[in-house]
């Protein structure tokens, strides 16, 4: 166990019109996406509420990536505003209770972009593996 | 008797007429007379005031009886209580009339923003604070003094002292030390208003105080809104309180006074927060100590003067007793709430049984974002808190 190389455990919130098919395209187009991720799907970014976000953390999740649709393009008119709104929080309170910065994500990605996806996935991974496990995870009671 | 214009001047001195009132009355009593008055003309149909039970003691009293109201007069400054749950609770349909240091009529606006109260039926009667202190601070500061605890029956602050009087075996023995010496020894006032910058609280309807007063009997007193001045008219014209123009040199001092206060409670602020240099991961740490130790009484969130939740909340709901995370969801999501909307007022530290330091903590998340937001709580009834929003005022661009 002790030489396998550390896989970080990265959650992603998908919303289901963009950018859960923008994931779903990445694998069509058959595009390497690091088995690091972690997908939930939800209707629209609106409905992620930052108490997952923060369970996801607690639960061991070395970064969570809230995702939508573009700005405009939600289907749920402009749900994704009030995401980009609590997002403004989570990166605040993220900050504040010491966990670095890398370890959350806001990313809009339409339907096509699968190879965005991927990208980002990898991005996130590659900057994860650099500043290790997130702490809350090591801080369950014994 | 005197005439009240309809244009009004913004400040006056004014006490009871009644002479009982008035000697009782910290002030003068203009406060308990304009409460006295308000609900013998039916302008409401019930005050909340605090009841004295000794020193360190007092509790909140709701009542439509004039007489309890007067025997509730005279400020307490050992009870660090907040007034804001108890208008929800028991008169939030009610026409109520009651005394409001500044965290008491913030909470009252952050509850009216949620809809649990309406500010048309709330009359707040707003006095200066300069501070309240935990009844077991102020024990340590009679032994302090030399005196036993038990047997002090009377507490005054006044110009930057504080004063204490006690009775043993009948005799009197009063002692006093400036508050900035007693802070200097780590007795005093509580952390929440060593730091608090709200002395005066523009936010209610009236805002009264020593400060700026010529004599230990009169109350100097700002009209703030409409319904303020409606409220002052109708005690001067019912003929319970007295009036006069406040000198302008009373303004004067008083704006000084305040502005004294605000920045020494800015110093303290900087002197009191033990994370300032810490880096990333000490600063986790912190967090991590000082919050595993939560026993999930519920009581921080049941005294705070802005939550509207119910029983049933996110906090207590996503929480459960058989996780075993050293910081629980239940703080996390509570913290996360309040982010915008904590006044910074300390009644979830005095209320912890575990000694957390609350303030603290909820300071350090709330003050960032609100200064990120521009916003400030407890101030306007018609900014609504951006959590809620749909758009913040500026642009949040994402990454
Ligand atoms: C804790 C505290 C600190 C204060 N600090 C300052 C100050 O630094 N500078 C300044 O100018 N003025 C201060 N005041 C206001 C001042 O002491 C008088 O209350 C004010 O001048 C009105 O006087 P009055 O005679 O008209 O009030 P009164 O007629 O005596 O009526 C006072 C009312 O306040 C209520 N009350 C007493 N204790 C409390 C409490 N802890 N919380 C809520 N309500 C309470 C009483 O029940 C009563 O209804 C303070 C008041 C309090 C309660
Ligand atoms: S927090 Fe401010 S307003 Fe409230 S009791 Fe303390 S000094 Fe007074
Ligand atoms: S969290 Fe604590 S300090 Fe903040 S408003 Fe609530 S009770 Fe007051
Ligand atoms: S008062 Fe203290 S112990 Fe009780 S729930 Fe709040 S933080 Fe936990
Ligand atoms: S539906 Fe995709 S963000 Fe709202």
């Amino acid at each position: 166990m002790a030489e396998e190389e550390w896989e970080p455990k990265i959650l992603a919130f998908c919303c289901n019109w963009c950018s859960y098919a923008g994931a779903d395209a990445a694998g069509l187009e058959r595009r390497q996406v690091p088995p690091t991720i972690r997908v939930i799907r939800v209707m629209c970014s609106g409905r992620i509420d930052p108490a997952f976000v923060l369970m996801g953390l607690l639960e061991g999740a070395d970064a969570v990536l809230v995702t939508g649709c573009h700005i405009g393009d939600c289907h749920y008119v402009n749900a994704n505003y009030k995401t980009r709104n609590r997002y403004e929080f989570l990166k605040e309170f993220v900050d504040e209770l010491g966990l670095e910065p890398e370890r959350l994500w806001l990313s809009w990605i339409s339907a096509s972009e699968g190879s965005l996806f991927a990208e980002m996935v990898r991005e996130v991974t590659e900057k994860i593996k650099k500043i290790g496990p997130s702490p809350l995870r090591r801080e369950w009671k014994k | 008797m005197e005439e009240v214009k309809a244009k009004m001047p913004r400040y006056y001195l004014a006490w009871a007429k009644d002479d009982a009132i008035r000697k009782k009355g910290a002030n003068g009593g203009f406060v308990t007379a304009t409460l006295v008055s308000a609900l013998e003309t039916d302008f409401i149909d019930v005050a909340l005031v605090v009841k004295k039970k000794s020193v360190y003691e007092g509790i909140p009293v709701l009542t439509n009886d004039p007489e309890e109201i007067k025997e509730c007069s005279g400020s307490l400054h050992c009870v660090p209580l907040n007034l804001t749950k108890y208008v929800v609770e028991y008169a939030a349909k009610k026409r109520i009339g009651l005394p409001t240091k500044p965290c008491d009529a913030r909470g009252i606006i952050e509850q009216a923003k949620r809809r649990q109260v309406s500010l048309e039926n709330v009359y707040m009667v707003g006095l200066n604070c300069g501070a309240t202190l935990h009844p077991l601070r102020m024990r340590e500061i009679a032994a302090y003094y030399g005196l036993d605890p038990d047997s002090v029956v009377r507490e005054e602050i006044k110009e930057g002292k504080i004063f204490l009087v006690s009775d043993e075996e009948g005799k009197e023995k009063e002692k006093w030390m400036k508050i900035d010496e007693l802070e200097e020894k780590g007795y005093g006032r509580r952390d929440a208003c060593k730091s608090c910058v709200t002395k005066i609280p523009t936010m209610a309807d009236l805002a009264c105080g020593n400060w700026g007063s010529n004599d230990e009997k009169k109350t100097f007193v700002e009209v703030l809104t409409d319904k303020g001045e409606t409220l002052f008219k109708n005690a001067v014209d019912s003929g319970y309180v007295a009036i006069e123009e406040a000198p302008g040199k009373g303004i004067e001092t008083r704006q000084r006074i305040d502005a004294g206060m605000q920045k020494r409670a800015a110093s303290w602020k900087e002197k009191m927060d033990a994370l300032k240099a810490l880096s990333r991961s000490e600063r986790f740490e912190f967090y991590v100590g000082a919050l595993k130790n939560c026993i999930h009484c519920g009581a921080c969130k049941e005294v705070c003067p802005v939550c509207a939740c119910e029983e049933d909340a996110k906090c207590t709901g996503l929480y459960d007793e058989r996780d075993s995370y050293a910081i629980s969801m239940y703080n996390l999501v509570r913290i996360f709430h309040l982010m915008d909307s904590c006044i910074h007022c300390g009644q979830c530290e005095d209320v912890c049984p575990v000694d957390i330091p609350l303030t603290l903590i909820q300071r350090r998340f709330s003050e960032r974002m609100q200064r990120h937001l521009g916003y400030t709580p407890g101030m306007d009834v018609t900014k609504k808190p951006p959590l809620y929003e749909t758009e913040l005022g500026w642009s949040a661009e994402a990454e």
